[in-house]
């Protein structure tokens, strides 16, 4: 399962990365938020970057809009409270807390784009 | 808000710093959890003397434990202590239901075995607190379930 894993983030950091910078240099006006989101014909990918460099992702349906303040959230309320905060998780390495997942699931679950039927 | 997280952040770089610091004998001897509880003694030493210099004399015994329960918890932590017993001999249990600093470590049985290095220094707190107001104590700490947590005050009669 670690293998799948690892290649499958490589892909998608080195994807996200390229339309990150495509996006930046065919803007033509000054870039205020930049990359949010690209849509297939299947599903939407929403993104958010912290000054830091932290990355969120979230991959929805594609009647979802804009959920900057979703992804900010699970930013500043979840991975700094508690990721960042707590001493017993290094940051860089993957996250083991269970607070940090069963907090991130019951947030996801309580969104109201969110439907139980799709698990 | 800010000044919480950095008391937060700086006890977490304290305790790491302490241990990383230590050969390997006495990491297990819990030469460590001494060094916290020193640090923490001195830091509650400093502490009461700026929190009293406007109160009045403190009645009794049970009096300061529950100044220490309710002023000196809330100016450190923004709580009070949420239960306080005692056996009236001396023996007194100050029960956090959720430890500021444990809040974001887990809520139950993850990391459990590390606990007690984060408590170390507000043990040391508590009984510097006492000392200066002329009691002699001995506070351990105990977690069961995070992040509630509580501190039991053995007063020595001198």
């Amino acid at each position: 399962m670690e293998c799948v894993y690892t290649t499958e983030f490589k892909l998608m950091y080195g994807m996200l990365f390229s339309i990150r910078s495509f996006v930046s240099k065919m803007s033509p006006l000054d870039m205020k938020d930049g990359f949010l989101a690209f849509q297939t014909s299947r599903y939407k990918l929403h993104y958010y970057e912290t000054p830091t460099g932290i990355k969120v992702v979230m991959n929805t349906d594609l009647g979802v809009g804009p959920i900057r303040d979703v992804l900010h959230h699970i930013y500043s309320a979840l991975y700094v409270e508690l990721v960042v905060k707590n001493p017993l998780c290094p940051l860089g390495q993957t996250v083991q807390s269970e607070l940090f997942r069963s907090r991130l699931d019951s947030y996801v679950r309580s969104l109201s784009f969110f439907s139980a039927r799709a698990g | 808000m800010a000044d919480e997280a950095l008391f937060l952040l700086l006890h977490n770089e304290m305790v790491s710093g302490v241990y990383k610091s230590a050969e390997q004998g006495e990491v297990e001897n819990g030469r460590c959890i001494t060094k916290l509880e020193n640090m923490g003694f001195r830091v509650g030493q400093g502490l009461i003397e700026r929190f009293t210099k406007d109160t009045a004399r403190f009645k009794d015994e049970l009096d300061i434990m529950k100044f220490i329960c309710k002023d000196f918890w809330t100016t450190v932590f923004k709580k009070q202590i949420d239960n306080l017993r005692t056996n009236h001999q001396g023996i007194y249990v100050l029960q956090d239901n959720k430890f500021r600093l444990l809040t974001q470590m887990s809520s139950g049985k993850q990391y459990l075995e590390h606990a007690s290095k984060y408590l170390a220094f507000t043990c040391g707190l508590i009984r510097g607190g006492l000392s200066n107001l002329g009691i002699k104590s001995i506070v351990t700490a105990e977690v069961s379930s995070m992040p509630a947590c509580k501190f039991q005050v053995m007063i020595q009669k001198l």
